[in-house]
């Protein structure tokens, strides 16, 4: 396309111009091989630890998992579980919300005093 | 950017479909590690930070990659890719509140043309269609950077922002008007 084309007045050819700027680019090579490096990790990790879990179970824990009734104990588990820890979130922010106040006062006293 | 190896998906399936998964992973990562590597660098604008955006969109691609075959109907999944990157170039922005500095390194001028004066005149329209292309509102500039850079039709881009084929054809016709427009007042 001429330029007299590109321009014909002053109305832009915007799409052919997009078509020029916006070519696709070739990632680095480096990436691929850094991806790759990363899926097989973080897959191999995955299968690891769920064959270390698995191990771990006897053979009549691993039937009990299985069984649909048992199931609403770990739910409940881990309801219980998220509770306990919300409850020592509290406890630690309130101890730290005592101590800044403690410490607040006290600083606040030391720019008091001359 | 940090690399967020944890929370992929485990090995939650049989050896036999996992393997099939991985092949099938193998391919779409294969096929469109351009493409999103493509429309990380026009959002971002440098190499380094359009490499870690493709890494992380590439794992959380695979994290949900099993549910998203399921659930595609034997449509292309270029699009939920692309969205993936999409919603992490935006959270990018929002974290780092930074814009994008789309370089021309990798933009060459127009090949047909030849001399150095039509070269650099050729430059120097790309630098202001680049210009003017980052001042367009985001999802103007990510349509056209959908379109134009990884060569997307219509209804991909819709899905991968998450629109209709109709608000789509609006949105690409009202952000090639505006870049008109903007070109014709310089």
């Amino acid at each position: 396309m001429s330029e007299a084309q590109r321009l014909s007045g002053s109305t832009w050819d915007v799409e052919h111009l997009l078509s020029d700027a916006l070519r696709p680019i070739e990632p680095p090579e480096r990436l691929s091989g850094r991806l790759e490096d990363t899926l097989s990790a973080v897959t191999q990790a995955a299968a690891e630890e769920l064959s270390d879990w698995a191990e771990e179970l006897s053979e009549s824990e691993l039937r009990a998992l299985r069984d649909p009734r048992n199931w609403v104990r770990p739910v409940f588990a881990v309801g219980a579980g998220g509770a306990a820890a919300g409850a020592l979130v509290l406890l630690e922010a309130r101890r730290r919300g005592r101590q800044q106040a403690k410490g607040g006062l006290r600083s606040l006293a030391g720019r008091v005093r001359p | 950017m940090s690399t967020a190896k944890e929370n992929v998906e485990p090995a939650s399936l049989d050896p036999d479909a996992k393997a099939e998964l991985d092949r099938a992973f193998e391919d779409l990562y294969r096929a469109h590690l351009r493409d999103v590597y493509s429309y990380a660098y026009y959002r971002v604008g440098n190499p380094h930070d359009a490499e870690d955006l493709t890494e992380q969109a590439f794992l959380q691609a695979y994290r949900h990659f099993d549910r998203a075959r399921r659930e595609s109907d034997g449509r292309p999944l270029r699009p939920w890719l692309i969205r993936i990157a999409h919603n992490l170039a935006s959270n990018y922005y929002r974290d780092r509140s930074r814009r994008p500095q789309t370089s021309l390194e990798n933009a060459d001028p127009i090949e047909a043309r030849h001399g150095t004066e039509a070269i650099a005149e050729g430059r120097e329209q790309l630098r202001q269609v680049m210009a003017n292309l980052d001042n367009l509102a985001d999802d103007r500039r990510d349509a056209l950077i959908m379109r134009f850079a990884l060569g997307m039709d219509n209804r991909e881009i819709a899905r991968a922002l998450g629109r209709t084929d109709g608000a789509t054809k609006v949105l690409i016709h009202r952000a090639i008007k505006q870049l008109q427009e903007e070109m014709s007042d310089e």
